[in-house]
């Protein structure tokens, strides 16, 4: 077996490299291909933390039968004109150091109200609470997600297909209005 | 020191969240790409998804509790993305790109 740090860091690391490539990567098809990886590692760290529910859901329905369908319809999206830049560097720079501030300021606020007052509160709750619920019974929302994903594949695919009518159409009255 | 590194706890699993939430943030913050935007809103998804599923699993009789809370965010977090492409899908058809700044540009 795989001791529990190892698996925590290698799928940590691998899930930010996976976050890091959907934001700066150059060609859409990269971020789609690294948003397909994040949802894999992020089921597989899932399953470390013993939630098999979601690690099978996410991993099945997200990982493997939309992401799959995506990788499909890639070709379509390449052809799309869906230009990729970031902001200006100074932009990225300035907001960067907002985000770290922010983050600063949020591990201050945690450090000071966890040995006080939001732990003791989540600790009371968690330990009072004796109703054990029956996973079973809260299974039905999973026919509406199957559903959904169904639903957004479909959205998906209509629309690359009229986009893409749409783009030929144009392609064909310049045509004739070159001939012409 | 090197043992806080090395046993795993939830203190781990909580920070390796709030950094993924972090680079999330910056990605939306950083894109001009409203597609790429949704996704950075995705990964926002799953650092939270990742801190329900933490607090689940260290803290009693709560794991279920989390994979359920999980599933439904799962859930609303699809529909988000059916909304977003289809709103994108339609600026897209009026402008030809999905440019925020060139979109604002326009607006203005």
């Amino acid at each position: 077996m795989v001791p529990d740090f190892v698996y925590f860091y290698v799928f940590a690391v691998l899930m930010l490299v996976s976050a890091a490539g959907i934001i700066f990567a150059p060609k859409m098809y990269l971020s789609l291909l690294s948003l397909f990886f994040l949802v894999i590692f992020s089921s597989l760290l899932y399953f470390g933390l013993n939630a098999v529910y979601l690690s099978i859901f996410q991993f099945i329905l997200c990982g493997v039968c939309l992401f799959v369908y995506i990788f499909l319809l890639l070709k379509k999206i390449g052809r799309l004109n869906l230009g990729l830049k970031l902001v200006s560097r100074p932009k990225i720079i300035v907001s960067s150091f907002f985000i770290f501030i922010f983050g600063l300021c949020t591990c201050v606020f945690f450090k000071e109200e966890f040995t006080n007052s939001l732990f003791e509160i989540f600790n009371f709750v968690a330990q009072k609470s004796s109703d054990i619920v029956a996973f079973d019974l809260h299974m039905f929302p999973l026919h509406l997600i199957i559903l959904l994903v169904l639903v957004c594949a479909v959205v998906i695919r209509v629309f690359l297909l009229s986009s893409q009518n749409v783009s030929l159409s144009s392609d064909g009255n310049s045509s004739k209005g070159e001939t012409k | 020191m090197i043992d806080n590194f090395l046993n795993i706890g939830m203190m781990h699993y909580l920070i390796f969240a709030f950094i993924l939430f972090l680079t999330g943030l910056l990605g939306v913050v950083v894109s001009r790409n409203l597609l790429r935007i949704v996704m950075s809103l995705f990964i926002l998804t799953v650092s939270i998804v990742l801190s329900f599923l933490t607090f689940g699993c260290y803290c009693d009789n709560s794991l279920d509790n989390a994979n359920i809370i999980s599933i439904f965010i799962l859930m609303v977090s699809v529909l988000q993305i059916i909304m977003a492409v289809v709103i994108l899908y339609k600026i897209y058809q009026t402008n030809e790109y999905l440019d925020a700044e060139k979109i604002k540009d326009k607006e203005n």
